[in-house]
């Protein structure tokens, strides 16, 4: 969806009920030119999880580490969650404003099995604002300000199924806002044999997390810079509490990939990458896959250029001095470090240009060459 | 100096609202108290060309002379009232302006519909129209004033050239008051982004984008039934009836003043300031940093008066 068809997607249906009333024709013209509609019963009312209602009336959103004091008639920060008369309601159930089947290695994902698709899915809406956002015509509005598709947890779960769809992604926007939709339906999935993955990143609350991994069966979490700074000034939102999600996700045992936008002068300094490097090796382990992503201008940062190659080499080159075992670059098609390269003997285990596999070289989770063990669902 | 000009209805028996008339009374009595009985008719000159003012052209370009008034309909029932918006109508169409360039808006056709306004988007009689109305929406460019950037509704950046602001004073949970500069939270796309810290600075960087503050000529604040506790959502228990409507040309002043006749209704209702309910309405000094306009009480010239059903005007109080 581009801004023009933004602009114009709040349609603008028959006259409701509430037009019809008999105050002023003569001032305010007839009803034959209505064309309100009552637009909150084209968003869901299921009641929101993971909140408290405050004893003086509103509510506290307890789904990010925002905490959204939330009063009637007002919604969160995330602009999907509404109090109306102190019971929150997610307003993007089963509501889906963009659709599409990706490969895996879009997400990217590259150590969840590589060459298989996902069945992706976002509502409007996000928990920060980052001045980045490729997304922001669905990220950074509010539900009734975007076509929506009636896609139901069990519609979904079936599409994917008669599809042959493996997997489930809950991306582009930012699944935590969605919480319910997702949970319920990586939930039904599992029991139909459907995957799920979650593509975020990872400003989420420990419980509402620890109550979802179970349903998950990978995450890629947008781990934005190593610095404080940059997520107050940039991103809206803070740093800790994402670290403290991806030492939750890593103990839980799901599967765990990181991907770090390369913004020229905001976050691109080889001391930052150090940093990473070395807060990724000593808290969630050298065989993570981390994924160095190059930046466009875009949305609020149009005034900065594309990442220089050079720049993300250096990113590649420190992380893998710092002893990271998997290190991709991203937005560089044809780079050859798109591709997987066994830690034991070098050798290319799978070969990647753009999405597209063009080598593999593992017998399940081994090297074909070496037999050394590659993490990862392959 | 910033001027507020206080109205007040000194006859009993109003309770249940006002009439266009006697809100036209009010209108009539606040521009004469606010020192510019015709501030109306020369908001209509502000932006015709010397030489139309000369009469060199018979045709004045009314395209230049569009006024958008923004109401509040977030609730049904506290929603700015009807009668106040055709009165204020009725004072344009008799200061000059086309009556199919007075545009009386909100953020949806709904919330409009649901507080009674008829919607019309014929080349008759006064408009009213939501931003999500076809053809309208939000500006392609985003405006910026602060961490946060917004796109404005149409309305402001490409059709009126003048905006009078008609909000509804009430108790904000958040922020202290909803007032006039947080009734412009109707105007951009992503409201939701604003209300941190007791919406503080981000209701005066809203009210200092670019569209929004330059379009702004007035608010005129419905004070009649005022909800000083609970807020923003209806609750009429906590509904107390003041008759005034508040008048100024700076955002600020008038705010500040919404927020004394607001924490005067609290004290007579027993219930504890706004800071001790820990809503203080700091983002209105913090819009008066950001120089949108004046929010110490002791520079602002306030003029109360009382008007009754005759029409003659006395000296009033405002906490009276």
């Amino acid at each position: 969806m581009n801004r023009r068809t933004f602009i114009r997607c709040v349609g603008c249906g028959a006259a409701a009920a509430a037009a019809q009333s008999g105050l002023l024709p003569e001032f305010l013209g007839g009803v034959q030119n209505a064309m309100a509609f009552d637009y909150t019963k084209k968003l869901s009312s299921v009641e929101a999880r993971h909140y408290k209602k405050k004893p003086d009336g509103g509510i506290e959103c307890g789904i990010c580490p925002r905490h959204c004091f939330v009063t009637d008639l007002e919604r969160g920060y995330c602009g999907v969650r509404e109090n109306r008369d102190d019971t929150y309601y997610t307003l993007v159930y089963g509501l889906s404003c963009a659709v599409n089947i990706d490969p895996i290695e879009k997400k990217p994902l590259f150590h969840f099995y590589p060459g298989t698709t996902a069945f992706s899915i976002a509502t409007a809406g996000c928990n920060v604002n980052c001045k980045f956002c490729q997304n922001w015509e669905i990220s950074q509005v509010r539900p009734e300000q975007v076509d929506n598709l009636d896609l139901p947890p069990k519609a979904l779960v079936d599409v994917c199924r008669q599809r042959k769809v493996p997997t489930i992604a809950y991306t582009y926007s930012e699944p935590v806002i969605f919480y319910e939709y997702m949970y319920d339906t990586a939930e039904l999935g599992h029991r139909s044999g459907v995957k799920s993955v979650m593509i975020t990143g990872g400003y989420i609350e420990k419980q509402p997390l620890a109550e979802l991994l179970p349903h998950l069966d990978a995450v890629k979490v947008d781990l934005k810079a190593i610095r404080e700074a940059y997520y107050r000034d940039v991103v809206g939102g803070e740093l800790q509490p994402v670290l403290d999600r991806l030492i939750q996700m890593k103990e839980s045992g799901v599967w765990l990939e990181l991907v770090y936008l390369v913004v020229p002068t905001l976050n691109d300094t080889e001391q930052e990458f150090r940093d990473l490097a070395r807060w990724v090796k000593t808290y969630l382990g050298a065989d993570t896959p981390l994924h160095f992503s190059r930046f466009f201008p875009q949305y609020l940062l149009k005034n900065l250029p594309p990442t220089p190659q050079r720049t993300l080499e250096t990113a590649h080159s420190v992380c893998r001095a710092e002893g990271l075992e998997y290190v991709y670059l991203g937005n560089l098609r044809g780079h050859p470090s798109e591709s997987t390269y066994c830690p034991g003997c070098g050798k290319i285990v799978v070969g990647r240009r753009g999405y597209t596999i063009y080598e593999y070289n593992l017998k399940g989770n081994l090297c074909r060459f070496c037999e050394k063990h590659i993490p990862g669902l392959f | 100096m910033s001027k507020v000009a206080v109205v007040k209805w000194a006859e009993p028996g109003v309770e249940d609202g006002l009439t266009s008339e006697q809100y036209s009374a009010m209108l009539a009595a606040g521009f004469e108290a606010f020192g510019k009985p015709d501030f109306l008719a020369k908001m209509l000159r502000r932006n015709r060309p010397d030489s139309i003012e000369k009469g060199l052209f018979s045709t004045p370009d009314s395209r230049a002379d569009v006024v958008g008034i923004k109401t509040n309909c977030l609730t049904r029932r506290n929603a700015t009232p009807i009668a106040l918006a055709k009165a204020l109508a009725r004072a344009l169409t008799g200061s000059g302006f086309d009556e199919n360039n007075i545009i009386i808006w909100d953020r949806t056709c709904w919330e409009l519909a649901q507080a009674d306004y008829k919607i019309n988007v014929s080349f008759s009689g006064t408009r009213c129209f939501g931003t999500d109305a076809n053809g309208v929406g939000y500006s392609e460019e985003f405006y910026g004033s602060g961490p946060v950037n917004s796109l404005v509704s149409r309305i402001l950046t490409e059709i009126v050239s003048h905006s009078i602001n008609l909000p509804v004073l009430k108790d904000h949970w958040l922020a202290g008051v909803s007032a006039g500069m947080k009734n412009m939270y109707g105007a951009i796309h992503n409201p939701n982004k604003y209300h941190d810290n007791n919406c503080t600075p981000f209701c005066g960087h809203i009210n200092h984008l670019e569209p929004v503050r330059d379009r702004h000529r007035l608010t005129i604040m419905d004070a009649v039934n005022v909800q000083y506790n609970g807020g923003p959502g209806y609750k009429g228990q906590y509904l107390s009836f003041y008759g005034g409507l508040i008048i100024s040309e700076d955002p600020v002043a008038c705010d500040r003043i919404g927020v004394e006749v607001v924490e005067h209704l609290r004290r007579r209702n027993r219930m504890p300031p706004l800071q001790a309910a820990g809503r203080p309405a700091k983002h209105i000094d913090a819009a008066a940093e950001l120089g949108l306009g004046e929010s110490n009480l002791e520079k602002i010239d306030l003029r109360v008066v009382d008007v009754d059903g005759t029409g003659s005007v006395s000296e009033g109080e405002l906490l009276g």
